[in-house]
């Protein structure tokens, strides 16, 4: 775990109103696995860090995507080029690839891209068969990037791809990977209890000592997803008591 | 040239003024070396007899300069705090005290004779003061016969220094702190974190499942900072100031208003070296100010 004084390098659009941010943290970008998480801090700014999946990390960079959801993001979003911020990690437990799989599908719903970009380049480099499916509401709401051996696209209205959600679009695969809202989690688990996903929770400290982050497991009890997760076997969790979806402040 | 800021907490020698808050640093295992040798001491996360699963999510949500939490005080139990931490603590260059709580004063007396002798364990903080548990917690902290009976409770089943965590839901402070030092304990710590609540606009909820939580962070501090002087005026015993601190100069505000040492909690969440470097800019003020040592930090404590 480091704590990077890191300068933004570098922003790009990726669908409507979702946006990379580029940050020059090598030692961070050196160590993290796919799955894994950033916590950014920046000064005037909430007390609070901010959780971020990593969304690629190469050539001394963390990458972390990100939409204006509140006024933490708001604020990371009105930062320029060159402006620094305090990124802790890499945080969490990523994606487990053992087992000899010779497949992966990597699941997402929306900002559930994500960790999609790191778990492809590490499937691939094990030479895993990559398919890509990602859903959103409508076609400019899909993230632009992709990367793996097949791309198979999905979104609500039907304007790519296809119509309906990203998980009755997913072919099988040795390996199932997701990441979205935890909604979308819950469905996967239905289909595929081993599969591994990526949840969402709000979170204090992100380096297990708050409790704050609690993930609620079907055997009963909680831990955190900033130590034991954010990865879990969608199996494992009690999709009934973790909310749905954050407790994001009411924009008036 | 470096100030000298060892001290003596009733009968707890420390290194420094700056401890790490309950709740705020697990176990202590959870943090690598490096931000334990900054720490003068540490508090652990709050323990009953028996394991607790804690309150569902979401569990914490964030408010100007502060946050709310309701943990409901997650954690394994005593048994396995003896088995599994102690035993590290044991080996460690600064003192833990265990967080200790119940629903009776009679659980608070036998959780304090299991860590009697415990090695590792070098003493007990009572927190009479945790807002978010159905059972006790806040009860104990706000009659001060309540908060004496369980002070004794635990006084008598143990030969372990004493600290008493106060809450700020009280009408006067004074009057619960010279309660508890009244029934024999070494030290008190000032302040717990307030009651609050927050609102869900899209939910119409409140925020938190348990519907109130525990606001701490710098929104708290000035409220703390006050009542911690207020303790002090009102007992000999040491007060160890706790509220909001994230720098030395918030830390120094507590020791100058007649706190003892301090702790360092959700400053912790935000910034992993936080008490390395509130601890160092305690050290570098006193040099500049010209101050060999802790001692001779002025105070500003008029006696009730």
């Amino acid at each position: 775990m480091f704590v990077v004084d890191a300068t933004i390098a570098g922003r790009r659009s990726v669908a409507r109103g979702m946006f990379v941010i580029s940050l020059d943290a090598p030692e961070i970008a050196a160590a993290a696995r796919a799955g894994q998480f950033v916590n950014l801090g920046w000064s005037p700014g909430p007390l609070l860090r901010r959780p971020f999946s990593v969304y690629r990390a190469e050539g001394g960079l963390v990458e972390v995507v990100l939409k204006e959801v509140g006024a933490g993001t708001t604020q990371l979003l009105a930062l320029r080029e060159g402006d620094r911020l305090s990124c802790l990690g890499p945080l969490g437990r990523g994606f487990d690839f053992a087992g000899s799989p010779r497949s992966v599908a990597l699941v997402s719903g929306g900002l559930g891209v994500a960790p999609m970009p790191l778990a492809a380049r590490q499937a691939a480099s094990m030479g895993l068969r990559v398919t890509w499916v990602h859903g959103a509401r409508s076609a400019d709401d899909l993230c632009s990037e992709w990367l793996g051996d097949e791309v198979v696209w999905a979104t609500d209205d039907g304007s790519r791809g296809v119509s309906g959600t990203a998980v009755e679009a997913t072919p099988e695969a040795d390996l199932v990977l997701a990441c979205g809202p935890n909604r979308m989690l819950a469905a996967v688990a239905r289909r595929w209890p081993d599969a591994q996903v990526a949840v969402e929770t709000y979170m204090g400290c992100g380096t297990g000592v708050c409790l704050g982050c609690a993930v609620p497991l079907r055997s009963g009890g909680y831990d955190r997803a900033c130590t034991e997760g954010p990865v879990y076997r969608a199996g494992a969790v009690d999709w009934e008591t973790l909310p749905p979806h954050l407790p994001y402040a009411a924009t008036a | 040239m470096s100030a000298d800021l060892s001290l003596s907490a009733g009968r707890l020698k420390l290194r420094g003024p700056v401890m790490a808050a309950s709740g705020t640093f697990g176990y202590g295992t959870e943090v690598p070396l490096l931000e334990r040798r900054a720490l003068a001491g540490m508090v652990s996360k709050g323990i009953f007899l028996r394991p607790r699963t804690g309150t569902a999510p979401p569990r914490i949500a964030e408010t100007p300069s502060g946050m709310l939490n309701a943990i409901g005080l997650q954690g394994p139990g005593v048994d396995a705090l003896i088995r599994d931490y102690a035993p590290q603590w044991a080996s460690w260059d600064f003192p833990v005290l265990v967080n200790i709580n119940g629903e009776s004063a009679q659980e608070y007396g036998e959780l304090a004779a299991r860590l009697d002798g415990v090695p590792g364990v070098a003493g007990l903080e009572i927190n009479i003061s945790c807002p978010n548990v159905e059972q006790g917690g806040l009860y104990f902290g706000n009659d001060p016969r309540a908060a004496a009976a369980v002070t004794e409770a635990v006084r008598h089943r143990t030969n372990l220094p004493v600290w008493v965590k106060l809450t700020p839901m009280v009408s006067d402070i004074a009057v619960i702190a010279r309660a508890v030092e009244g029934a024999g304990a070494d030290a008190l710590c000032a302040i717990n974190t307030f009651v609050g609540m927050s609102i869900d606009l899209n939910a119409y909820r409140p925020r938190l499942s348990f519907r109130t939580g525990g606001l701490s962070g710098p929104a708290i501090r000035p409220l703390a900072v006050h009542l911690a002087h207020q303790a002090a005026r009102a007992v000999k015993i040491p007060v160890i100031g706790i509220g909001g601190i994230t720098t030395a100069a918030d830390a120094l505000e507590f020791l100058v208003a007649g706190c003892s040492a301090v702790q360092v909690g959700t400053a912790t969440f935000v910034n992993p070296h936080a008490i390395a470097e509130v601890s160092a800019g305690i050290a570098a003020f006193l040099d500049l100010r010209g101050l060999a040592s802790l001692a001779e930090l002025p105070r500003y404590l008029p006696r009730d």
